[in-house]
């Protein structure tokens, strides 16, 4: 029998406005397709291929003086409020859980998921990266066990040699749960969720000690730290984004990997969606099943996408290794360079989720007004309408993908810029530095290519 | 053990609205909310299974406006048998899995008296079994075929939407008698645009037309220039029905590839629904005809009812939100939950539904009900109920883009859009 599915096909233009970011973009998509993006695609490359090129012009050395912070000063011996900061975040994560538990069953009514994908993994994720250390500031796990144990002390020591595999394992899982879990947004299950991290969190702390398990185990706290390093900003230093990636820190192989798998889940986020994917695995994208039914092809997808993405990371830095003999070793420089993905990275998860991000922020704020379903109407943002419309204006439209054209294209550059500073670190001549990164260049080239291709590209999900 | 109720954010929202007017003419006490000369004054339990995310988003936006409208003005006469109605509100996440699950969060964790609200087919069908299996009353708003082929069971009900073979087949008098004869299919090539293929074909037919080619895009074609050279020089109508993305590009390769000379060209606003017909790149629909399962724009003759229709879910004239005029309304499709809540209402009332327990009489008093005449409970016209297929039929706008506004230029009548039964839902058992 046939059957008409005919309202399943019916919106060109549907607004999708899922509070969760595994379903977030607002396809405005209809009038994107009718953009030059092709002529777009290939002036960012050009423009990442041409810094390329002109750093190969510089002096080895010359981009030192980029890469060294300016010290505004000594630090001021404050108070530091962090901990008050964080216990107001334990409070504000207990309310949301309750909120999640009791509150209304609509996801884009309810504070829980609103808070969690659209402030926190949308909004605060840039802030890290680009502008302030907030997750020390709003890290809701230490709080209570600093009020209860004011002492922390490891009963069982967690081995060094472990470093952050452990966060390694628990991002790709917590990567899997928001791309291919069936219900991210539903407000209950995230709520069950979150308890259930928070009591794992608890326990381990407890046990393995406060700050060891924080900096080996807890996975977003490595995340936030890692994408802090890109941040202009420490304390009373400033310099060039991504300065801090050259101080002083004790990387090996597992920082790497936590690298490419927040990297390859981005990508393989924007790629699940296009038309492109959903044909490859046997999906009509005009009659999308929901992502019930491609919960395996997703997971394996995604777990896919990270090993091949070390896979081709590995070769180009291999490709680099054996042209520069003896200045470097593989394992060395693949560490090392990962870090120059990092830009990547944040850059591609900003405008991934850039358009979801301004229609859900309206509906964070029209919640706030009454967090708890309780008919109220705090700072009168109850009347406010979510706007939508702005996504079928072509003009807003332009600007919009320009705007995340911009942030990929940016990012790229700013990782070649890494890259070459990289470089430099191990080898001294001139021909050693552009041996050593030619193969990174390559795959940074291809993957500027690839990003705006993601933004440019139909999507069925 | 059985979940605690949730609360609802829908629910507290029209409890204040209600009760506000309750509290200033009577003085009773808020929870009351003026319906205490009912037996019970607890309230009837609809949960809406809302696309509130997923690909369905921009129609569960619109759903929700209207069904929040509806349930306020039901509310505002009264309730139902006395007791107000509170929406419950899950997302499906229109994915057929998830809206399984939310019925059963309905009928379990809610207890809930109906369910409502779903208008993917999809997610009708991976639903509709569930809802058999709860014996749960389930009034979809999907408009698929669905329901009236026999594909579900008794407990699934279509009142307040027609149905795309009676939209489709409702098409081909005015198509022959006023565009021509001849005619050329261009539509996607899986089971959609092949059930309008099929529909219309034979439709025309009957109209002593004739389709002279059926041209089958592939779905994840995003360019259409090399499918028109096989637009055959003797065709008189094109009838498209492309959805997805490219929808635009579409229309805008068409209009290049015509240029000025173009035969009639007919489609199904499914194809720009929520999207301005006024935006760059859709010049070339002007003289073109959309079939409408409400008309967007407001007409001069538009009813009384109508009107009131659209300025409850804060519509404006154009179809747009009134306080965000470029978010255009879901509009030929999201009457069909107002009018669904109204059947819904006229059945508890009819069954003197109490309880859970009067599902099954509830399911028997829509049954029995046929002609709905067109009124504030029914803005987009009047409707003839089927019983035994559990289908609504209706009227159908052909509209015509005329200066940029879509102009009615013809209304189907409701015999245009019927066709025999293909399921008698009534013979089987609760």
């Amino acid at each position: 029998m046939t059957l008409l599915v005919k309202s399943c096909l019916a919106a060109p233009l549907a607004v999708i406005l899922a509070s969760g970011p595994a379903l977030a973009h607002a396809a405005d998509q209809g009038f994107v397709l009718l953009l030059p993006t092709t002529a777009y695609i290939v002036g960012g490359t050009l423009t990442v291929a041409a810094t390329i090129l002109l750093l190969i012009l510089l002096r080895p050395g010359q981009l030192d003086p980029l890469m060294r912070p300016v010290v505004l000063g000594p630090p001021r011996a404050k108070r530091d409020w962090r901990g008050w900061g964080q216990l107001f975040a334990a409070i504000g994560l207990a309310l949301l859980i309750l909120i999640g538990l009791r509150g209304p069953t609509d996801p884009q009514a309810n504070l829980m998921p609103l808070v969690l994908w659209t402030v926190w993994w949308m909004l605060l994720f840039v802030v890290q990266a680009l502008v302030f250390d907030i997750w020390s500031w709003i890290n809701p796990w230490p709080a209570l066990l600093r009020v209860l144990v004011p002492e922390s002390k490891a009963l069982i020591t967690l081995p060094a040699g472990l470093s952050i595999w452990p966060a390694v394992v628990i991002m790709a899982a917590f990567q899997g749960f928001v791309l291919a879990d069936a219900a991210p947004n539903d407000p209950e299950r995230l709520a069950i969720f979150a308890i259930g991290y928070w009591v794992f969190t608890l326990a381990g702390m407890t046990v393995f000690g406060r700050e060891t398990w924080l900096r080996q185990v807890e996975c977003f706290t490595v995340l936030f730290t890692l994408i802090g390093l890109l941040r202009p900003v420490k304390r009373s230093s400033i310099g060039f984004p991504g300065w801090q990636v050259f101080s002083k820190h004790q990387l090996d192989l597992s920082h790497a990997g936590f690298i490419l798998i927040v990297l390859a889940s981005g990508s393989f986020d924007g790629l699940y969606e296009t038309f492109r994917w959903l044909a490859r695995i046997g999906v009509n994208p005009l009659e999308y099943p929901g992502r019930t039914a491609l919960v395996w092809p997703t997971t394996l997808g995604l777990y896919g996408s990270i090993l091949f993405l070390t896979a081709i990371f590995a070769l180009a830095v291999f490709l680099g290794t054996a042209l520069v003999k003896g200045s470097v070793g593989f394992k060395t420089a693949f560490v090392r360079f990962s870090f120059t993905l990092l830009p990547i990275a944040i850059g591609y998860h900003f405008a991934h989720y850039f358009v979801t991000f301004l229609v859900q922020i309206q509906v964070v704020l029209a919640t706030l007004a009454d967090p708890f379903a309780l008919g109220w109407n705090l700072f009168g943002l109850g009347h406010r309408r979510v706007m939508v419309g702005f996504l079928t204006v072509p003009g807003t439209v332009k600007a919009i993908w320009l705007c995340q054209a911009g942030a990929v294209v940016l990012s790229h550059v700013l990782a070649v810029l890494l890259s070459h500073r990289t470089a430099e670190t191990f080898c001294s001549s001139r021909r050693d530095i552009l041996a050593l990164q030619s193969g990174i260049s390559i795959l940074m080239v291809f993957y500027t290519i690839f990003g705006l291709w993601l933004l440019a590209s139909p999507r069925g999900a | 053990m059985k979940n605690p109720p949730k609360i609802s954010r829908r629910k507290t929202l029209l409890g204040l609205g209600a009760g506000a007017g309750a509290l200033a003419t009577t003085g009773v006490l808020p929870g009351s909310l003026g319906f205490a000369q009912a037996q019970s004054s607890a309230p009837i339990k609809i949960g809406f299974q809302k696309h509130a995310t997923g690909i369905g988003a921009a129609y569960g936006r619109w759903y929700d406006t209207t069904t929040t409208a509806a349930v306020a003005r039901i509310n505002e006469m009264g309730g139902i048998n006395g007791r107000p109605v509170e929406i419950i509100t899950e997302d499906d996440a229109t994915d057929p899995g998830r809206g399984a699950e939310v019925l059963e969060k309905f009928a379990n964790q809610h207890e809930v008296d109906v369910a409502f609200g779903t208008l993917f087919s999809h997610v009708v069908i991976g639903s509709a079994p569930r809802a058999g299996e709860l014996k749960l009353p389930y009034f979809v708003v999907s408009e698929g075929h669905h329901v009236a082929s026999g594909m579900l069971n008794r407990y699934t009900l279509q009142p307040g939407i027609t149905d795309v073979k009676s939209q489709v087949i409702s098409m081909a008098p005015f198509v022959a008698d006023n565009l021509g004869k001849k005619v050329t299919m261009i539509y996607p090539d899986f089971a959609f645009g092949h059930d309008h293929r099929d529909f219309f074909s034979e439709a025309i037919e009957a109209q002593g037309g004739e389709v002279v080619a059926k041209i089958a895009i592939p779905p994840t074609e995003t360019t259409f220039t090399r499918y028109f050279p096989n637009i055959p020089r003797e065709t008189e109508v094109i009838y498209h029905v492309m959805v997805g993305p490219a929808v635009l590009t579409f229309v805008k390769e068409m209009g290049e590839f015509f240029g000025p000379s173009r035969p009639e060209i007919f489609g199904f606003i499914d194809s720009l629904e929520a999207v301005d017909i006024q935006s760059p790149g859709l010049e070339f629909l002007e003289g073109t005809y959309f079939w409408e399962g409400m008309p967007r724009h407001k007409q001069a003759n538009e009813s009384e009812a109508a009107s009131a229709y659209r300025a409850a879910v804060g519509v404006n004239d154009r179809g747009a939100a009134i306080d965000d005029p470029a978010n255009v309304a879901t509009y030929a499709h999201m009457f069909g939950c107002w009018e669904t809540l109204n059947v819904i209402k006229a059945g508890m009332e009819a069954a003197d539904y109490q309880g859970p327990a009067d599902r099954t009489k509830l399911i028997e008093a829509v049954e029995a009900m046929t002609e709905m005449p067109e009124s504030l409970d029914h803005p987009q016209g009047d409707k003839l109920f089927n019983g035994k297929t559990h289908q609504a039929f209706g009227k159908q706008f052909i509209s015509k883009v005329s200066d940029g506004n879509l102009e009615v230029v013809h209304t189907a009548s409701i015999e245009d859009g019927l066709y025999a039964d293909e399921v008698d839902y009534t013979t089987q058992s609760f």
